[in-house]
C-alpha cells in the first residue's frame, strides 16, 4: 500500500483510527475524531518565539569565569539537547506523517516538530554567544561516545518503524527478505507494535530525558548564572510539556482501545517492553549524570541528586500513561526546579482570550480522561 | 466534615476536608486546591498550572472534585489534577 499525497478515496475520517488508516485528504479542522490535538495545535501556536529575542550578552561573561568543570557540564548537557532536538525536528514527520489517518492529528505532528526546529536554532543562538568556534561543539556530538550512546537509544525505535512503513509502502504486507537484515515480518501487527514502541520512547525522550537536561541548566540560573540561557530554556520546556501531552494522549488513547482495538490489544502485550523502556531510560540518564559530573560537583547539583531526580520524574511520567511507578524516589529532591519549570512568562493562551468557547461547565471527576474527548465544544 | 462558614467579607464560605496522609487540610471552592496545598506548606509537583502538562496529577482516593474548564491532560480515573481541580467535598488525596 504505498502512501498517497492525496487519497481520493471518500470515506469519513471520523471513522478512522489515528495510525494506519486510510491516507489523510482533506486537511479539514472543522471537525476531529479527537479535539485534543486541534486544542494543541492552537496552544502551540500561542507559544510561538524566537530566540533571538532573548539578549545573551551576561551568558557569555557567565560562561567564561566557570570553573573547566562547570564548563563540561554546561557544554555537554547543551551537546544533548542539541541532539534531542535534532532528532524532534525531524523524527515525528519523518515516521509518523506516512501512517497518520486523522487531519488534526496530521497537523499537530507537524506543529510539533515545527516548534522543535526553533530549539534547535535556539542551541545555535546560546553556541554562537558563548564560544568562539561553534563547530568544536556541533562536530562533538557527533564523535563523542557518551553522546553516541545517547544517540543510539534516541533514535532506535523511530528507524525500526520508518524501515518497517517504507517496507510496508514499497512491497506490502508479507514477508519480504531485505539485505544485510534477513527475513522481515511487515504485518499490521508488527507495524502496530513498532508505532506503539516508538511513541513511549518518545515520551520518555521529551518527557523524562529533556526534564533532567532541564535541571542541569535551572541549577546554572539558581546561582544567578547563564540567565540568558535560562530564560530559553524555559520557553522550550514550555513547549515540552505540550510535546508530552501529545504523547501522552496517543499512548493512552491507543491504550483504551477506543481509537482502534486492535491497538489495545497490542499495548496490553506490550506493557513490559514500555516499562521497560522507562527503566533502561532512567538507567542511562543516570549514567549520564555520572558522565556531567566526573570532574566534579556543582553547588546545589549533583550525580547523586540528579539522579535521584531521574528515577521521581521517571514515576511521575509513568503514572500519567497508568503504569505503575517503578522507583523508589517518591519526593522531589529538586523542588527548585518547579519554578524555573513555571510558565508564568505566557503569551495569552487561547483559554483565556476565546474563554467561552472552554466553559463546558462542571466536569464530573468520574469521567475518565477518555470521556473528554468526546465533548462537543 | 464539609461545613459553611460565615465570613463577614465574602458570601458564605464552603470549606472541605483535604486528607493527605496524617495531614488535613482545609480548603475553598474559591480556587484549585494546588494553591491551598502550597499555602499548607506541601510540596506539590506542578509546571504549567493550567491543566496541560500533568505534572500536577495526584490520586484522588474519594471524595468529589469538578473542573471548571475541560483541563487539556488526561486524567485516569482515580486520579486529579491539583492545579485545575476545585474541590467539592471532603477528599483523601495521595501523591506519588
Ligand atoms: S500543573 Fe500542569 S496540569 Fe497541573
Ligand atoms: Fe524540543
Ligand atoms: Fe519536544
Amino acid at each position: 500500500m504505498s502512501y498517497s499525497t492525496f487519497n481520493r478515496k471518500k470515506f469519513d475520517s471520523l471513522q478512522e483510527p489515528m495510525f494506519f488508516g486510510e491516507n489523510v485528504n482533506v486537511a479539514r479542522y472543522d471537525q476531529q475524531k479527537h479535539p485534543i490535538f486541534e486544542k494543541l495545535i492552537e496552544k502551540q501556536l500561542s507559544f510561538f518565539w524566537r530566540p533571538e529575542e532573548v539578549d545573551l550578552s551576561n551568558d557569555r561573561k557567565d560562561f567564561l569565569k566557570l570553573e573547566d568543570h562547570e564548563q563540561h557540564i554546561f557544554l555537554s548537557n547543551l551537546k544533548y539537547q542539541t541532539l534531542l532536538d535534532s532528532v524532534q525536528g525531524r523524527s515525528p514527520n519523518v515516521a509518523l506523517l506516512p501512517i497518520v489517518s486523522l487531519p488534526e492529528l496530521e497537523t499537530w505532528i507537524e506543529t510539533w516538530s515545527f516548534s522543535e526546529t526553533i530549539h534547535s536554532r535556539s542551541y545555535t543562538h546560546i553556541i554562537r554567544n558563548i564560544v568562539n568556534d561553534p563547530t568544536k561543539v556541533f562536530d562533538d556530538i557527533v564523535v563523542n561516545d557518551e553522546i553516541a550512546k545517547r544517540a543510539i537509544s534516541v533514535s532506535k525505535y523511530y528507524d525500526d518503524l520508518i524501515e518497517l512503513v517504507s517496507l510496508y509502502n514499497t512491497l506490502g504486507l508479507g514477508v519480504h527478505h531485505v539485505p544485510e537484515r534477513g527475513e522481515v515480518v511487515v504485518s499490521m501487527k508488527t507495524l502496530k507494535k513498532a508505532l506503539y514502541l516508538t511513541v513511549a520512547s518518545v515520551n520518555v525522550l521529551e518527557a523524562i530525558r529533556f526534564y533532567v537536561s532541564f535541571a542541569c541548566s535551572f541549577a546554572f540560573a539558581e546561582r544567578t548564572l547563564m540567565e540568558g540561557n535560562a530564560k530559553i530554556i524555559k520557553l522550550i520546556a514550555r513547549d515540552e510539556a505540550l510535546h508530552l501531552n501529545g504523547t501522552q494522549h496517543m499512548l493512552n488513547l491507543m491504550m483504551s482501545g477506543r481509537d482502534d482495538p486492535e491497538m489495545a490489544e497490542i499495548a496490553q502485550e506490550c506493557q513490559q517492553d514500555v516499562i521497560n523502556i522507562f527503566v533502561e531510560a532512567a538507567q542511562q540518564e543516570r549514567e549520564w549524570a555520572q558522565y556531567l559530573f566526573k570532574d566534579g560537583s556543582m553547588i546545589g547539583l549533583n550525580a547523586q541528586i540528579l539522579g535521584q531526580y531521574v528515577e521521581y520524574i521517571t514515576n511521575i511520567r509513568m503514572q500519567a500513561i497508568g503504569l505503575e511507578p517503578q522507583f523508589a524516589t517518591k519526593n522531589n529532591p529538586i523542588p527548585w526546579i518547579n519554578a524555573w519549570l513555571v510558565s508564568d512568562n505566557v503569551q495569552v493562551a487561547p483559554q483565556e482570550a476565546e474563554i467561552s468557547s472552554y466553559l463546558v461547565g462542571q466536569i464530573d471527576n468520574d469521567l475518565d480522561g477518555a470521556d473528554f474527548d468526546d465533548f462537543d465544544l | 466534615m464539609t461545613t459553611l462558614i460565615s465570613n463577614t467579607e465574602h458570601q458564605d464560605q464552603t470549606v472541605h476536608r483535604v486528607l493527605l496522609g496524617k495531614k488535613q487540610i482545609l480548603v475553598t471552592e474559591d480556587e484549585p486546591l494546588l494553591p491551598q496545598l502550597e499555602r499548607a506548606g506541601v510540596l506539590a509537583e506542578y509546571q504549567c498550572r493550567e491543566g496541560y502538562c500533568s505534572a500536577c496529577m495526584i490520586k484522588l482516593l474519594w471524595g468529589k472534585v469538578s473542573y471548571p474548564v475541560e483541563p487539556m491532560a488526561w486524567v485516569h480515573s482515580g486520579y486529579m489534577l491539583s492545579c485545575c481541580a476545585i474541590v467539592k467535598s471532603d477528599i483523601e488525596i495521595s501523591m506519588l
